[in-house]
């Protein structure tokens, strides 16, 4: 809890905490690139921007939300029982978006699917309250899940603009390619998901082997 | 002991908690989501029948109508829901039919799971419009890679023939049912 | 200390085996199919031909420059890759189409991988799964050989999997007048070009004689049951893109097991595969498929028929 007190006593120093524990969401620790979790909805509902963008913002949702409350509850929860609470609290969170998505926005929630309820079982979440959220102070777990959130979400729409360009021409329905392109249908299949994931990886790890040397 | 008394208490707490705000949750979303259930089948109906004013809801023997009306009250045909597997998922699609039974007036999808950029075509105008006015008996039919001629006839999707073939046999069992009710 | 020594295990045996040399031997051997295309397909045979190597040694060239590896496009194999990936297109396909095939097959199943010799899937093969994902209504559109883009026909395996037509003209077949891919109509030429490679040693005969032996058991069997739906064993060998993946594709040293039993295996699954898609699957051709499968456990055959080290 050391990290705690720094922040509350030095406020120039919480300023570059709360910068570099946001950025490392973003980029040094990205959920889908470096710590390759939340796989399955990075496949599966990233066939247009649209869907990967609001995918990525219901995943940001429950994770700050229950960020919040367990790193505020979290010296009252036993050890023992630590994983099933955090369960609790974040499945509820998950549904409170699911009901959400379905009453304001029922068409993009057809499209969604079941992924909305299995962000119950979404790697990061659980993750980080394992790691971050149950050791740290509300205001770093808040930071910390908004920054995780936002390089989810953000790997989720460059996802979705890529297979969308190519699988259909359009970015977020704006149409790009002329009327003469031709669709190509693999990038709107879980193959292209894999290949673009892939590449995205690649050019990932190529770009931080060149900043390393 | 005090530790158990402890983690049965948090977790007590925590799942009451939880609890209450879904039922709030669930409050407020309920009226809205058969808000937009109702509205996406009024949308159907009101799309394949373009002069339809209202519509009643009946229940013959175990099927589910619609009776659709015009605005002067008369009688336009029946609409009705017809469900099934296709490629990948369920094809769940609005049909409406005249009320000789005989010509479809056109159809709807509602939910599918098809191969997006390829089976998804079922959903497209070109797809759908190609069942305004088509005879229902014999059975339709589908044609590949050709335009269709005869008037049960409509040509498949070309490299998902089968979503076309799904959405075809979804209809035909679908008509056979309901004519064999309203007769 | 510069290192003046070139260790390697034992036995140390010379053999003046090349890339070059088994390249050009495959050239040979696959110039009677080229032939064969050209002679039925006219001029897109001619200009997929080469567009398909003109830009498989292009991204060749392209890629080594870009990931800094020494430029190999005059070994054959990038001109070997071009001429079995044109092979397996549809006459009618697009040019630039053909062009993404060669930067699939050349750029991701050869050079990501890190070149010839460490490519896991055949990079022809791959090229056309790409393209048959990616644009299957290019992929399946087939022209009847000597009409030039106008008369659209079935393949032989499409029209006895889809129409239940068993009317087979054996001698078009065997001769290749029927529609098809570029290169994989022409039974005669391709088995020209295969006992080429065989005299010449270029091909271990294990993997074929599996491949096609398997594939004659299993249609025989189910012709034998009900000859009505299912055509008859020679058809099977005969029609589709059997021989060029037998021949051609399913020997690719790179990517077929090293062992003897591996090779039998390997051989028996592709037939196994090809018969399961072509008789029961969504699609009728399912060579492609099989061989791509097959590379995907060769690693894990190579293992498993390791042979005994001497003396253990």
């Amino acid at each position: 809890m050391s990290y705690d007190k720094n922040c509350a006593e030095k406020p120039k120093r919480l300023c570059a905490n709360c910068g570099r524990e946001f950025c490392k969401g973003l980029w040094r620790e990205n959920p889908i690139f470096i710590q390759v979790l939340g796989m399955c909805p990075a496949l599966a509902v990233t066939t247009k921007a649209l869907f990967g963008f609001s995918m990525g913002m219901a995943t940001t949702f429950v994770l700050v939300c229950s960020s919040l409350v367990i790193s505020s509850i979290r010296k009252l929860i036993p050890p023992q029982v630590r994983i099933a609470t955090f369960t609790v609290i974040i499945a509820t969170f998950v549904t409170c978006a699911d009901y959400f998505l379905k009453a304001n926005f029922y068409t993009i929630s057809k499209e969604l699917g079941p992924y909305v309820p299995l962000i119950v079982v979404n790697c990061i979440i659980l993750g980080r309250q394992e790691v971050f959220t149950s050791k740290h102070g509300v205001f770093n777990s808040f930071i910390d899940a908004l920054g995780m959130g936002v390089g989810f979400s953000a790997v989720l729409v460059l996802l979705g603009s890529i297979r969308e360009l190519f699988g259909f021409g359009t970015i977020f329905y704006y149409q790009i390619l002329g009327e003469g392109f031709e669709h190509w249908v693999v990038m709107a299949l879980p193959a292209g998901a894999f290949i673009t994931l892939g590449f995205l990886v690649g050019i990932f790890n190529w770009i931080n082997n060149k900043r390393k040397k | 002991m005090r530790n158990t008394i402890k983690m049965i208490s948090v977790l007590t707490i925590v799942g009451l908690v939880s609890g209450a705000a879904l039922v709030f949750m669930y409050k407020y979303a309920k009226p809205l989501i058969i808000v937009n259930q109702k509205n996406e089948m009024k949308q159907a109906i009101f799309k394949i029948f373009p002069k339809a004013k209202k519509y009643r809801k009946e229940t013959i023997k175990d099927e589910t109508i619609f009776k659709v009306n015009d605005k002067d009250g008369k009688f336009l045909g029946y609409a009705f829901l017809a469900e099934g597997y296709g490629y990948q998922g369920t094809i769940k699609m609005m049909v409406g039919i005249k009320k000789d039974l005989e010509t479809l007036v056109g159809i709807e999808i509602l939910e599918s799971q098809e191969t997006p950029g390829l089976g998804q075509e079922i959903t497209e105008e070109q797809f759908k419009s190609q069942f305004k006015g088509l005879k229902t008996s014999p059975p339709i039919i589908y044609v590949k890679n050709k335009k269709p001629t005869k008037p049960n006839e409509i040509e498949a999707i070309t490299g998902a023939t089968i979503s076309s073939r799904s959405v075809v046999g979804i209809l035909n069992e679908k008509i056979k049912t309901i004519k064999d009710e309203l007769r | 200390m510069e290192n003046n020594f070139y260790i390697s295990q034992g036995p140390h045996q010379f053999t003046n085996t090349s890339v070059q040399k088994m390249m050009k031997d495959v050239i040979i051997a696959l110039a009677p199919a080229i032939f064969a295309s050209i002679y039925f397909f006219r001029i897109r045979a001619v200009i997929l031909f080469a567009v398909s190597i003109v830009s498989c040694m292009a991204f060749e060239a392209i890629f080594q420059l870009f990931m800094k590896r020494k430029i190999t496009i005059l070994d054959g194999s990038a001109v070997v890759t071009g001429m079995l990936l044109a092979m397996i297109m549809p006459p009618s396909l697009p040019i630039w189409t053909c062009i993404v095939g060669s930067l699939v097959a050349i750029g991701l199943a050869k050079q990501l991988f890190g070149g010839l010799g460490a490519n896991i899937f055949n990079p022809a093969l791959l090229g056309r799964a790409f393209l048959m994902a990616a644009f299957p209504t290019y992929m399946t559109r087939w022209n009847m050989p000597f009409t030039l883009d106008a008369v659209t026909g079935a393949t032989p395996l499409g029209l006895v999997k889809f129409t239940q037509n068993l009317n087979i003209n054996y001698q078009e077949l065997f001769i290749g007048r029927v529609s098809g891919s570029l290169g994989e109509t022409s039974a005669l030429a391709l088995i020209i070009g295969g006992i080429y490679l065989l005299i010449k040693k270029t091909i271990d005969w294990c993997i074929p004689l599996a491949y096609i032996a398997t594939v004659f058991v299993i249609s025989s069997v189910t012709n034998m049951i009900a000859p009505d739906t299912y055509a008859g064993a020679v058809f099977h060998v005969l029609a589709g893109g059997l021989l060029i993946g037998a021949i051609f594709m399913a020997t690719d040293p790179v990517t077929s097991p090293v062992t003897k039993t591996g090779r039998w295996v390997f051989g028996i699954g592709c037939g196994l595969i090809t018969m399961i898609i072509r008789l029961w699957g969504g699609l009728p051709e399912g060579v492609m498929y099989s061989i791509l499968l097959m590379n995907a456990v060769t690693p894990l055959l190579n293992r498993l028929t390791r042979p005994r080290r001497y003396g253990t």
